[in-house]
Order: C-alpha cells, then structure tokens, then sequence
C-alpha cells in the first residue's frame, strides 16, 4: 500500500492503477452501489438454512428448573432433557447407560438424541454431573458436535460455580457463564433451536 | 438470528428512539481536541445519535456543543464567526454562547431581553484526553466523567483516531468482539503490521486456529476469552472485555501499546470509529507514533482533509486481489481497520439480523446483543440506568497470559483485566 496519499487516491480512482490485472470487468465503485440502503431490497429473499436439531441437556436440578421455564416455547427440532433422578454417573458408564428423560419423564438415550445433532448445549450450576458432562460432550467430538455450555450462576457460590466452569472447559468449544437465566432462550433463539 | 423487532430495537438511536435514550445515558466521544485546538477557532459540525450539531471553543477556552442551526431563520452556524466569547451568526448577527444561550439580537433593543428568551439545544463538552466528550440525557442523570485509562495517561502515552464508518453502530461494534475472525480476516497483520508483529502470543494465534471461546458477564459488560494451547499442556489466553454500550480493548502483544475502541452513532446508517493506542507505563515511541499516523494497527489512513478512510466504498476499499492470492492480505484489503470496516459496510447501512445463522462460537456476540436489549428495556420501562457509566466500570483493560488448565481465566486474570495505574499491561 503506498503512502503518498492523494496520489494513490487519485491514481486509484482515475485508472485503479497499480493494482495487478484486472481479469475481468468491475465496475468502478460497485461497493458504493452494492452496500446502499436502495440495493438492499434486491437480496435473495429465501430461507437459507434447514432447520437445526439441538439437543439441551440440563445437568443438575437447578438447571433444569432454568431449562423447564422455555421448554414451552415454540422451538424448532429441539429436545430438552435432564438425567433422570437418583442416577449415578461414573466416568465409565457407556453412553448408551446414561439415563436421559423428557420434560414429560420419557425415558430416551444418548445415542438417539444425538443421531443427527447439530448442536448440543450442556446447562449446569454445579459441579455434580461431571461426569456425565465428559461422556455427553466425549460423544460429540466422535460424531463432530459442536458443544457448548452455559453455567449458570443462580444462587451458586463462587467456588461452586468455579468448578463448574473448570470442568465444563475440559469439554466445551464455548463456554458461557451467567447469572441471568433469560439467556437460555436468548441463546437458543440466536442459534436457530 | 436476531428477531426483527429486537434489531429495530438496538439499531436506531435517534432521539426518542431507546437505544438513542441508552447512549444518551453515557458521555461519548464527540471529537478530538485537534479539532478545536485554540480559542475562537473555526466551528466544527457535528452529527451524532442522529442530531445536527456545532461544536466551538469560545475566546476564553470553553467548548460548546449545540444545535447547528440559528434559531432567528435556520442558519448553519458553520458559516457563523467565533469571537468574543460567543458564536455570530453570519446572516443578522445573532450570537450564542457555549452553552447555546442566545447573548444578542443585534435588531432587537439590548434591554428589551428578547435575547435571553432564545436558546438553542446545547450539551456540555468537555477534554479528558485528547478528546472532547459530551453527555446528550438529562442534566440530573449525568454520570462522573469518564476516566478510561487510555485518556487519563499522560499525553506521551496516548494516541486516538476516529474514522468514518458507513453502516450503523451496532454491525460495527459486535465486529470488536467476535474474536474468531481475527484468525482467517486479519492473519496477514499479526506477520507485517508494526503495532502487532514479534510478539511471542502471535505464534500461538498462528498455531492454534482453532480457540475456545469463553464468555463471563462483567459488572459492566462482558470479558469474552478466547483460549489456544500453548506449551506443556497450558493455555494461551486472550480476554477482551466488552463495557456497555460500545466500549472493546484488543489483547496486546508483546510490549506494543494496547488498543481499543468506541462506536459511536452518527445516524442509524453511519457511525464513529473511535479507536486508541496507549501503554501504561511508558511514552509512545516515535516510531509507534509515526506507524499510528501512517495507518497501522488499529487506525487507517485518510482522504486528505476529511476522516473519510482513504480506501472506502466509492474506490472499492482499492481491493488488491493479486495480494489476497499472494497471502499478503487474507481479504485483498491492507489495514485491519479497513479490513474490518469494508466487510462491515458490505452488510449495507443495517445489517438483517433476521438472516443470520449464528453458530455457538458467537455466543460473545449474542451475549452482548441479549445484555443491550434488557439494558434498554429496563431503562425504557422501569429508568433503571445502565451499566458501564460509573468509574469502577471504566477500568479495565485486555490481557493476554498463559495459565495452566484449570485455572478460570475470570479469577486468575482479575488484576490484569483491571486498570492500575503505573503498573505494565499483562501481555504475551
């Protein structure tokens, strides 16, 4: 990029000098046009993406109690879902062990709710559930799932939710901390759930 | 994706609009001191959320910034002469004061008072820094000065631009914080650019192009960290905070100054790139100076006279596509900056929302949007102010450090995200 200003300036707009071939024709300023207000009604009206199949999975009852107050809301192909009460959850229950159930108390499993997966959103307010946080978000990256997680703060402790963040990092591509629990459908409306 | 209704809601910011009222809530940038930079010098226009203004620096050094236009027949006060304490209109010699006070109609007997009963809409204007700051609400909301750190170092450790940009505030912003580009849009920059080049973070960000995203609410906005490995299974992180409503640092490098900017509204189809380099602890070197002058780093270079950007939409950016095959420029644009603004501008004055497919790693972006929104309907519904105006809200800074996996980037980089006064950036 020269720096003699208004030379380059001049040069540029009088001949687009200077900037290699030119191996097709580009009309001068089409930025300018392209970017107007006016042109804007010319875009493609269409919609441009399928819908997406988002699978959340709320980790502790607190998040769940979070999760159950949108639940209701008209969502896309999304499944709300909590780990059945009373479980236990070691680092080496096979994913297909883990038990999962509706808002409605369905029982479901792993591998049906991530069979075509877009995205999966992992809740949590403490660190109870951390191992079945590992084998959820383990089972993602095999099947190329982008993971995410939300802490929420609610009425945590620093340190309670300290640890939920240390060991939600281990596993999610992005992590969210937040004490404000409108941000689930904030979140899930931005991503098209 | 953003609802229709919800981008209606942040994107206009006239007066009476509640994004309008929001930024009315803050003191902004409204010029740089060069600008005015001696008494009675000329007025200079001003547009900003919408309103037509003048700012002058009256003979005793005070600056006043108020409607544009004469209130006898509609006169721009750009044509008017400052002197003696006030700014003339040209036309029947109608003068004001800095605060817009009408002081004389030349037609009218002096004890008549007629004067006294005209005034034009003023705002205080005041220097912190090398700009000049304005607060657009109410007198008895008007919140402490501001105190970023970048304006309140000495003269020699601080230097801010502003620029031109074509399309409405918001697009603009979430650019400062949606720190996944960086990798793909501004690669070429980390290798070439004066302000960023030799830094040991920049080895990681070529390394890892890949970063893990975390965003943690702030009092007053947000710190969005990004994560990249780094050596014997540590991380290598860089935090920007993000303080309401337009507030962004970028992590430093190395021991180059830190930088950092403000979008500010012209109209809902222009805004202000206000952005600054300083470093705490040491006088800009001329060489960094001269860099920042000639357009490196943050800032851009200009259509001589003006702060139009030298490349914009009328001469395509001069879009160079044997450098974007080269790898010099990953866009074909030269100057972060500029890259970041044409791409921002080619979304049109507002971008629709409605269009979008946002993906998880946005969730910095989302977060700010969902901040802003309840912010405005909590001031539009209930008066609730928002946050970012008080002074703890303004000390902040980016930073960049390497810390072990499970240390939270929120806890272990407390201090270095807070800005403290003669002590160093915390950088890689």
């Amino acid at each position: 990029m020269p720096h003699d200003h208004d030379e380059m300036f001049e040069a540029d707009n009088a001949t687009r000098a200077g900037r290699g071939p030119v191996d097709h024709p580009t009309m001068l300023s089409s930025c300018a046009h392209a970017a107007s207000a006016e042109e804007a009604k010319y875009r493609v009206q269409y919609p441009n993406s399928i819908v997406r199949t988002s699978r959340i999975f709320a980790l502790d009852p607190p998040a769940a109690e979070a999760m159950y107050a949108v639940t209701e809301d008209p969502w896309e192909n999304t499944h709300f879902l909590t780990l059945l009460a009373d479980s236990t959850i070691a680092s080496e229950t096979p994913a297909q062990d883990i038990p999962l159930c509706h808002p409605d108390g369905t029982a479901t499993n792993l591998n049906t709710e991530l069979t075509d997966a877009d995205v999966v959103v992992l809740l949590a307010t403490r660190n109870s559930s951390e191992a079945a946080a590992e084998i959820i978000a383990c089972e993602c990256f095999k099947r190329k799932i982008m993971c995410a997680g939300l802490a929420l703060r609610r009425a945590s402790s620093p340190q309670s939710i300290s640890q939920v963040v240390s060991s939600m990092r281990k596993f999610t591509r992005v992590l969210v901390v937040t004490e404000d629990d409108d941000y689930i459908p904030a979140m899930l409306t931005a991503l098209r759930a | 994706m953003l609802r229709k209704e919800i981008n209606e809601l942040l994107t206009q910011t006239d007066s009476g609009k509640p994004m309008g009222d929001m930024f009315r809530q803050y003191w902004i940038p409204a010029l740089l001191a060069s600008e005015l930079s001696e008494d009675d010098c000329p007025p200079t226009r001003v547009k900003l959320l919408g309103e037509r203004l003048i700012a002058f620096r009256d003979s005793k050094g005070r600056y006043g910034l108020m409607d544009e236009f004469c209130a006898h027949r509609g006169v721009s006060l750009w044509f008017g002469r400052n002197e003696e304490d006030g700014l003339r209109c040209p036309y029947h010699g109608w003068k004001y004061d800095y605060t817009g006070q009408c002081i004389e109609v030349p037609s009218e007997p002096e004890e008549s008072g007629f004067c006294e009963k005209i005034k034009l809409k003023g705002y205080p204007l005041i220097k912190v820094g090398d700009i000049l700051w304005t607060h657009m609400g109410d007198k008895e909301d008007r919140p402490p000065e501001p105190i970023w750190e970048f304006a309140t170092v000495p003269a020699a450790q601080t230097y801010s631009s502003k620029r031109w940009q074509e399309c409405n505030w918001l697009q603009a912003m979430e650019g400062g914080i949606d720190s996944s580009h960086v990798s793909f849009l501004h690669s070429g920059g980390l290798k070439t650019d004066p302000l960023f080049r030799g830094a040991k973070g920049n080895k990681y960000n070529e390394a890892d192009k890949k970063p893990v995203f975390e965003v943690v609410e702030s009092d007053g906005g947000l710190h969005i960290g990004a994560r990249r490995n780094a050596e014997d299974g540590h991380y290598y992180w860089r935090v920007t905070p993000w303080i309401m409503p337009s507030f962004t640092m970028v992590p430093p490098r190395g021991d180059h100054p830190m930088h950092g900017h403000f979008w500010i509204p012209i109209d809902d189809h222009n805004c202000w790139a206000w952005s600054f380099d300083y470093h705490p602890t040491r006088a800009l070197s001329p060489e960094e100076r001269q860099a920042m002058e000639d357009g490196y780093g943050v800032h851009n270079q200009y259509v001589s006279g003006t702060f139009r950007p030298l490349q914009n939409k009328d001469n395509d950016y001069l879009m160079d596509r044997e450098a974007q095959k080269r790898g010099d420029s990953y866009s074909g644009i030269w100057g972060i900056a500029m890259q970041d603004a044409s791409l921002q501008e080619s979304m049109g004055p507002i971008v629709d929302r409605t269009k979008e497919n946002l993906v998880s790693t946005d969730n910095g972006i989302i977060m700010a949007r969902h901040r802003l929104r309840k912010a405005v309907v909590a001031l539009r519904d209930k008066g609730v102010q928002p946050p970012g105006r008080t002074p703890e809200h303004q000390l902040v800074r980016s930073a960049a450090r390497v810390l072990s996996p499970e240390e939270p980037f929120g806890e272990a980089m407390q201090d270095d995200l807070t800005a403290r006064h003669g002590v160093k950036q915390t950088s890689v």
